[in-house]
């Protein structure tokens, strides 16, 4: 059942895809609203996966990877779709939506099964599962940052080298996409902090020390370390919108690196 | 019935001819033009670019003559002398396809002054309008209107004529609205004067633009801007302090040097790295550093970087242009159908006539040969009319479709030798 729900999603985020992309290119305000709304099935659908999931008995382990991601696309997009109430750029949804398609597809393609739960200690699985969820959505939030602070950086360089897109691609203005990339740091920095925490809680539970010095949190805390000097010299210091968005962008790739390559490597 | 268009245009005629055929109230002159029996319909399209007066007439030279009289004499301004030209050097005419192309042109805007201008529609629909009001126009320019609002509204659906700006004025709003989320919250900064300035802020105040101040050498002229747009008046020596207020700043100011130097700017944002300035510079000589642009959140377009922008725009409407010509030659085509379908009706009309009344003379000498009562005589008169009406269908129905093309004169022709229908005519005669 919660498989066929997540095909379901999938589809209707490819829809929600389509739709954007035809709402950027024609353009047509029309489909752009089809796509926000086919958008916001798709995520609602996804987060009800993810409970019937959840009830599964046992459930299956959040730390499987591409439950991870399809569990981060889905909060990304809803935390897209709320802001989307109070920021203008509905166009970032041709972004928003085929990244949610590929990360439920890839979820869909290797499912996940309830073998590994069993491998985890009763006692460190809600540990376990705090730290991804919290982990998650806090990369969901950056990961948003991050889109905002590219199409950002494009812009911006458009505009500064006097060739502008033109309003008739509806694109966020460079304003908006700053707004943006601010609040997905306000949230998205706490959560990671958050999942971060409830990492080393989970490793106390497990092993008994909060450090084993595994490559994985290495290079989290340092991602953790990197974004909390930009959170403080974002907030602290008033600063400007480009060096934010620059920021925003190189912060998320290395976190990305850092939390999601390293576990595929492995 | 053929249609005739005159008529002079921004091109065909310099403003100072055009503005003596200027006619604020067209209704008289088309309810004297339609008064002529030569004239079966006209309308008459005035605005400052454009008078053109078209009309469907059977006597085109009558019709020739009687819109030269218009011209000469009935559309002059009352209180404009006699322009020393000669007309004919203004004036230019279109005929049947052509004038059917031209008025779908014009509706489309495709032959603006500024292709794509919206404006235009409103006008072609105003005109046409009084033309119905004072009776002027008939069943073919009704139709032909009707289908140039069609084309227009296709135009505007299937193109990207109207889509991206062409004046500067609109150029430097649309760019206002790709830096900032909302212009109602925005402060403006209008240092000097000037048109150009004065119609970029319209826009501006078009895209929603908020709060505005004034600065000027001159505190006289800057409060009667303030006055005119609603804004709060400031010396020049208010500028930095209100620089740093502003997000857009539009200056076009007179002086050799330039006012917004990088130090200037650098000083004024100094205390709100955050936010953004557009400053838009109208000003000639330059009254912004060209430098001012590499500062981090500063935006800054020169009166050349806007008009390179709306040439770019005007040349890809240029582009979109091609495809809604077009489009207007597809429906040129739809109506030239419908009109030659026109020609078929005399010929049906006749024929229709001319078999009834053989018909009606057939049975009467039936009825009279043979005693029948009154309700058989009418289920023979109705039956007759039956078979009548199946023999016919098919011969009409083909007419239609032929008159619609070039070629279909020689079905009409084929009919009428084959019914008889010229020597029924001269015998009625």
């Amino acid at each position: 059942m919660a498989l066929r729900i997540q095909a379901l999603t999938a589809a209707l985020y490819l829809l929600a895809s389509l739709l954007a992309g035809f709402a950027l290119a024609l353009p047509s305000a029309r489909a752009e609203r089809f796509a926000i709304r086919a958008l916001w099935t798709a995520a609602l659908l996804h987060l009800a996966s993810f409970a019937l999931l959840h009830r599964l008995d046992p459930p299956p382990p959040l730390t499987h990877l591409p439950v991870a991601v399809s569990f981060m696309a889905c909060i990304g997009t809803l935390f897209f779709l709320v802001l989307l109430r109070r920021v203008r750029m509905a166009a970032l949804a041709v972004l928003v939506a085929p990244i949610a398609f590929l990360s439920s597809v890839f979820a869909l393609r290797i499912a996940p099964s309830s073998a590994g739960a069993s491998e985890l200690a009763l006692s460190s699985a809600s540990w376990s599962h705090a730290h991804v969820l919290l982990a998650s959505a806090g990369l969901a939030c950056l990961g948003l940052s991050a889109i905002a602070g590219l199409i950002f950086l494009l812009e911006h360089r458009r505009i500064k080298t006097k060739h502008p897109l033109g309003a008739r691609w509806r694109l966020p203005s460079l304003e908006a996409l700053d707004r943006a990339n601010r609040a997905s740091l306000v949230l998205g920095f706490p959560l990671l902090s958050l999942g971060v925490a409830s990492g080393a809680l989970w490793l106390v539970r497990e092993r008994g020390t909060p450090w084993s010095g595994a490559p994985h949190e290495v290079a989290s805390l340092l991602a953790w370390g990197i974004y909390a000097l930009l959170v403080g010299i974002r907030f602290g210091s008033q600063q400007a919108a480009r060096p934010a968005a620059l920021s925003a962008v190189a912060g998320f790739v290395f976190l990305c690196l850092a939390v999601i390559g390293l576990e595929v490597l492995a | 019935m053929r249609i005739l268009l005159w008529g002079m245009n921004h091109r065909s005629a310099p403003l100072a001819v055009r503005e003596s055929f200027a006619v604020a109230e067209v209704g008289p002159a088309l309810e004297k033009l339609c008064a002529s029996p030569e004239i079966d319909e006209a309308v008459i399209f005035s605005t400052c670019n454009r008078v053109e007066i078209v009309v469907v007439t059977r006597d085109l030279e009558a019709a020739r003559l009687r819109l030269r009289v218009c011209f000469g004499r009935e559309l002059l301004r009352g209180d404009a002398p006699a322009p020393p030209i000669r007309l004919e050097d203004h004036l230019y005419e279109h005929l049947d396809a052509d004038a059917m192309r031209h008025v779908l042109r014009v509706a489309s805007s495709l032959d603006s002054m500024v292709v794509g201008e919206p404006q235009i529609l409103g006008q072609t629909k105003q005109a046409y309008q009084t033309a119905v009001d004072c009776g002027a126009a008939g069943p073919i320019l009704g139709r032909l209107f009707q289908h140039a609002f069609a084309t227009a509204k296709r135009v505007r659906s299937e193109t990207r004529i109207a889509e991206r700006p062409v004046s500067v004025a609109r150029v430097a709003a649309e760019l206002a609205t790709q830096i900032f989320e909302d212009l109602a919250q925005k402060t403006a900064l209008l240092i000097g004067a000037g048109e150009m300035a004065e119609l970029a802020l319209s826009a501006l105040r078009g895209a929603g633009l908020g709060a505005l101040c004034v600065v000027n050498r001159s505190a006289e002229r800057a409060a009667e801007l303030a006055l005119r747009f609603g804004a709060s008046a400031h010396g020049l020596d208010e500028l930095p302090a209100l620089l740093a207020q502003a997000d857009v700043v539009l200056c076009s100011i007179g002086g050799e040097r330039p006012l917004l130097t990088c130090e200037v700017v650098e000083r004024a944002l100094a205390h709100r790295p955050e936010r953004p300035l557009f400053v838009i510079d109208i000003g000639v000589p330059r009254n912004a550093e060209a430098g001012i642009n590499d500062i981090e959140q500063v935006y800054l377009y020169d009166i050349d970087d806007l008009g390179a922008l709306a040439q770019r725009n005007a040349d890809e409407r240029g582009a979109e242009a091609a495809r809604a010509e077009a489009i207007v030659e597809e429906q040129r085509q739809r109506f030239d159908g419908w009109l030659s379908a026109l020609r078929a009706v005399p010929t049906i009309q006749h024929l229709r006539e001319r078999v009834e009344a053989l018909r009606s003379a057939e049975l009467e000498k039936l009825l009279r040969r043979i005693d029948l009562d009154a309700a058989l005589r009418e289920e023979f008169d109705a039956w007759s009319r039956s078979l009548v009406n199946k023999i016919l269908h098919p011969p009409i129905a083909r007419l239609r479709k032929e008159a619609e093309r070039e070629e279909g004169i020689a079905y009409l022709e084929a009919a009428r030798a084959l019914f008889a229908l010229d020597e029924a005519e001269s015998d009625g005669e």
